[in-house]
């Protein structure tokens, strides 16, 4: 799934380490999650949905896969 | 964390008195090895818990960083993805172990043991997607 955290983390002038440490989670989850290679649970996705003051549809982006 | 910290005691303790009933009893009921191989594991382990403890409590900045750590979603996915690979892995390994003694001519007790732990994980993994399936 394709999100927008590094543009909102860069937006803000933030650092992976400052991110993780404010979301209570290590520093290679915020990275895999901004490279698309890890998609966090309900939880972290409200967590992240919350810090960053946008509805999780706005960092998240999904797309449903051509059947 | 007292209660971590007295556990992990009784673990030093526990292996320390193994250590003595060893010494005692050799060549009786315990063999020196085994008293050995379990005082060595129990003592390591509870003396490697409680300097962990000491530590955290004279940094709780890098106690901090290492509960987040622990407790990453990523991480704990990765362990549990890993320790079912490797669950599998094994068990596999133990019915080609079978296959190999009987090759071999190894007595028989060697294949049905290794049968058994093969059905033995395959119940428990069945109990435990029926547990998790009334619980999800």
């Amino acid at each position: 799934m394709k999100n927008r955290l590094e543009e909102l983390r860069k937006a803000r002038g933030l650092r992976q380490e400052e991110l993780a440490d404010a979301l209570e989670v290590s520093r290679q989850t915020i990275g895999s999650l901004e490279n698309g290679r890890y998609n966090p649970s309900i939880l972290l996705a409200f967590k992240l949905s919350r810090y960053f003051g946008l509805p999780i549809e706005e960092i998240f982006l999904y797309e449903e896969e051509p059947s | 964390m007292k209660r971590k910290k007295t556990l992990y005691l009784a673990l030093v303790m526990l292996g320390l008195c193994l250590a003595a009933a060893a010494l005692t009893l050799r060549d009786t009921i315990l063999s020196v090895s085994m008293a050995g191989a379990l005082m060595g594991s129990m003592t390591g382990i509870g003396l490697k818990q409680l300097l962990t403890l000491r530590l955290d409590s004279k940094d709780p900045a890098q106690a901090r960083r290492k509960a987040i750590k622990d407790n990453d979603e990523r991480n704990v996915a990765i362990r549990r993805r890993a320790k079912a690979l490797s669950g599998d892995v094994l068990q596999w390994a133990v019915i080609a172990v079978a296959w190999a003694s009987l090759g071999f001519d190894a007595p028989l007790w060697v294949p049905m043991a290794a049968v058994g732990i093969f059905v033995l994980k395959s119940v428990l993994e069945f109990c435990l997607t029926v547990r998790y399936q009334r619980q999800m």
